[in-house]
């Protein structure tokens, strides 16, 4: 940064200059943005002037000069810290620095104090605090995007390795805050504020409890740190071991382990016992749940009787009480009577269709085939024995196994024995 | 006794309990006491509990190696060698479908429709995927792409790899039962010598 005079006489003139500076990050701030993700400014997004001034301002400067025009790195940092862009942000660790200006602003507030010009001691104290907020404030912004970092486990990169090193480096950084912290010599600062109440307040308590609070925060992500960073690699390596497996049992695919399950000290991976499924069922023997049990029974679903009428097969001729159908079906049974006497007379198979043209009843061939079958159903078990049904099937459709009987093939069981 | 009933009967069947399958079980069996009282429990039936090695996941096996343990282990043994390919390779082709940067482990979630859409696409993974559903551990007879990843991760529930939380809709979490395969390759690598690293090179660390 230049170097700026700080005396009173110019003061409003570095605030007017201040002001406009940062009105031109507002102005700016979409091609700004724009510029801090390319790493480079499209230098056409602004006119020429405008270029001038965000120069003069230190806001853009070109590095080379082949170089495009790019972001200061102050300005990139403060974007990455407002976003908290982990790939950007900037973590400074350094300590001792800081210590030596809160030690030089102590000795110049004193003397100030000492010559009686309290203008100027006022104004090295305003100093002073801010020094020592500073320098709390690089804890706590460090400690942010560590934390940060860790609960988004380390989102920001993609792959497993980068997560590793990102990782790495943050416990790095962590270390180096932590050596910082341990610059920080508080019998120093006592003796530094000795004899004044201001610098007691300022760099004791408060820094000192600030700095504690830091420091059991730095200790806790450091745990979470080493934690997460084992997690990764056992990640890693058990990625690795499923690749590396795949490959070997591919290349020597008849490979077969040592015979463990059989060897005098079986390994507990491969004791893996076979199931047991414990079976219960109702006990009758405890009187004091026969109350729950009947319960049960009487809870249970109750199966409505079907009243099944008898089959109508050999029958349903007797039911019917008109005189003239009763009649015809009497008729048909005759007929079915005579074919099954044809076929004990002729012995050998008998086709029911056959007889039926053979015969030239009038009857309708599915009623014929479905009388022959009825009458069949009807016999007595033993005489049913002695004959043979083949039905003639065909299927009724291509999608499904329903089967139509197209005749019936009638054999005497007892000649083909004999 | 009485309280570890459930559980009992979950480890009597074969199941492996571990954090994801059942949270208050796996808490209960990590208490040395209750390992014993189930232990005193099971010992007539010839059972005691085992678990793999970070204690991660916990199973029966058997008290006494008797003839007939042997011969049921020898079987089971030969079974998880078989399916030790078809296994890695499908742990394998969801970490590179799902673009993950490491391997499951347990307690990852998977939706089975993101993982289809994300093959449907990809000729080469539909291809692995077609020849890993074919498999003789999956044994699927389909040609179509949602059915066999359907019934991939059918099986792998029945194995125990996956847990699905609502039987109607299609995600699936891994379960610790994914820690013991694992352990068991890792156990066969030690053992045999096999070739297979598990650490990175060291120009992959620079």
């Amino acid at each position: 940064m230049a170097p700026l005079d700080l005396t009173p006489g110019i003061a409003s003139n570095l605030f007017n200059t201040g002001a406009e500076r940062l009105a031109l990050l507002g102005k700016y701030h979409k091609q700004l943005m724009q510029g801090y993700l390319d790493g480079y400014v499209d230098e056409t997004a602004f006119s020429e002037g405008a270029l001038k001034k965000l120069i003069a301002a230190r806001i853009l400067w070109r590095p080379d000069e082949q170089q495009p025009l790019a972001l200061r790195p102050l300005v990139s940092e403060l974007i990455a810290s407002m976003v908290a862009d982990e790939n950007r942000r900037q973590i400074n660790a350094d300590v001792a620095e800081k210590l030596e200006q809160i030690r030089n602003r102590v000795q110049a507030y004193r003397d100030a104090q000492y010559k009686g010009d309290y203008a100027v001691a006022e104004l090295q104290l305003q100093r002073l605090t801010e020094h020592v907020h500073d320098l709390s404030g690089q804890f706590e912004e460090a400690i942010d995007s560590l934390w940060h970092r860790l609960n988004s486990d380390f989102g920001f990169v993609s792959s497993l390795d980068d997560k590793i090193r990102e990782n790495e480096r943050a416990q790095k950084q962590l270390r180096r805050l932590l050596d910082g912290l341990d610059l920080l010599d508080f019998t120093e600062l006592i003796e530094l504020s000795e004899g004044n109440n201001h610098l007691r307040k300022l760099l004791v308590s408060q820094l000192q409890s600030q700095l504690s609070s830091h420091h059991s925060s730095l200790l806790e992500v450091q745990k979470r740190l080493v934690e997460l960073l084992a997690k990764f690699r056992q990640q890693q390596s058990r990625s690795l071991l499923i690749s590396n497996m795949v490959a070997f049992l591919r290349q020597h695919p008849k490979y077969q382990p040592a015979d463990y399950p059989n060897r005098s000290e079986l390994p507990d991976l491969f004791n893996q016992a076979c199931a047991i499924r414990p079976q219960a069922a109702i006990a009758l023997d405890k009187a004091s749940e026969r109350q729950i049990l009947a319960e049960l029974v009487r809870a249970l679903p109750r199966q409505v009787a079907v009243t099944l009428s008898d089959t109508p097969s050999a029958s349903f001729s007797e039911l019917l009480q008109d005189e003239e159908i009763a009649a015809r079906q009497l008729a048909l049974k005759t007929d079915v009577e005579n074919f099954y006497l044809r076929v004990i007379d002729r012995g050998g198979s008998l086709s029911a269709l056959e007889y039926l043209t053979e015969q030239q009843l009038p009857w309708d061939s599915e009623i014929w085939l479905y009388q022959i079958l009825a009458e069949y159903q009807a016999l007595p078990v033993d005489e049913k024995q002695m004959f043979a049904l083949a039905n003639e099937e065909v299927k009724a459709n291509y999608y499904n196994e329903l089967m139509l009987i197209q005749d019936i093939n009638i054999t005497l069981q007892g000649y083909v024995n004999a | 006794m009485l309280q570890h009933g459930p559980l009992l009967e979950r480890l009597l069947a074969g199941d492996f309990i571990c954090r994801i399958t059942d949270e208050d079980a796996y808490r209960h069996l990590s208490l040395e006491q209750t390992q014993q009282d189930i232990n005193h429990y099971l010992r007539p039936l010839n059972r005691r509990l085992v678990s793999n090695d970070d204690q991660s996941v916990y199973f029966l096996g058997y008290y006494e190696l008797s003839k007939e343990a042997r011969e049921q282990l020898s079987q089971q043994f030969a079974q998880t060698v078989q399916s030790l390919l078809p296994l890695l390779e499908w742990l394998q082709l969801v970490q590179e479908t799902l673009g993950r940067d490491s391997a499951l482990t347990a307690g990852d979630t998977i939706k089975l429709q993101e993982f289809v859409l994300r093959t449907e696409d990809n000729q080469s993974l539909r291809q692995r995927l077609n020849t890993l559903a074919s498999d003789r551990f999956f044994n699927s007879q389909s040609e179509q792409l949602d059915s066999q990843v359907k019934l991939i991760f059918r099986r792998l529930k029945e194995h125990g790899y996956l847990l699905q939380p609502h039987a109607d809709r299609q995600y699936y979490i891994v379960t610790g039962k994914i820690d013991y395969l694992i352990d068991v390759i890792r156990f066969i690598r030690d053992e045999e010598h096999l070739p297979v690293e598990d650490t990175p090179q060291q120009e992959a660390l620079l």
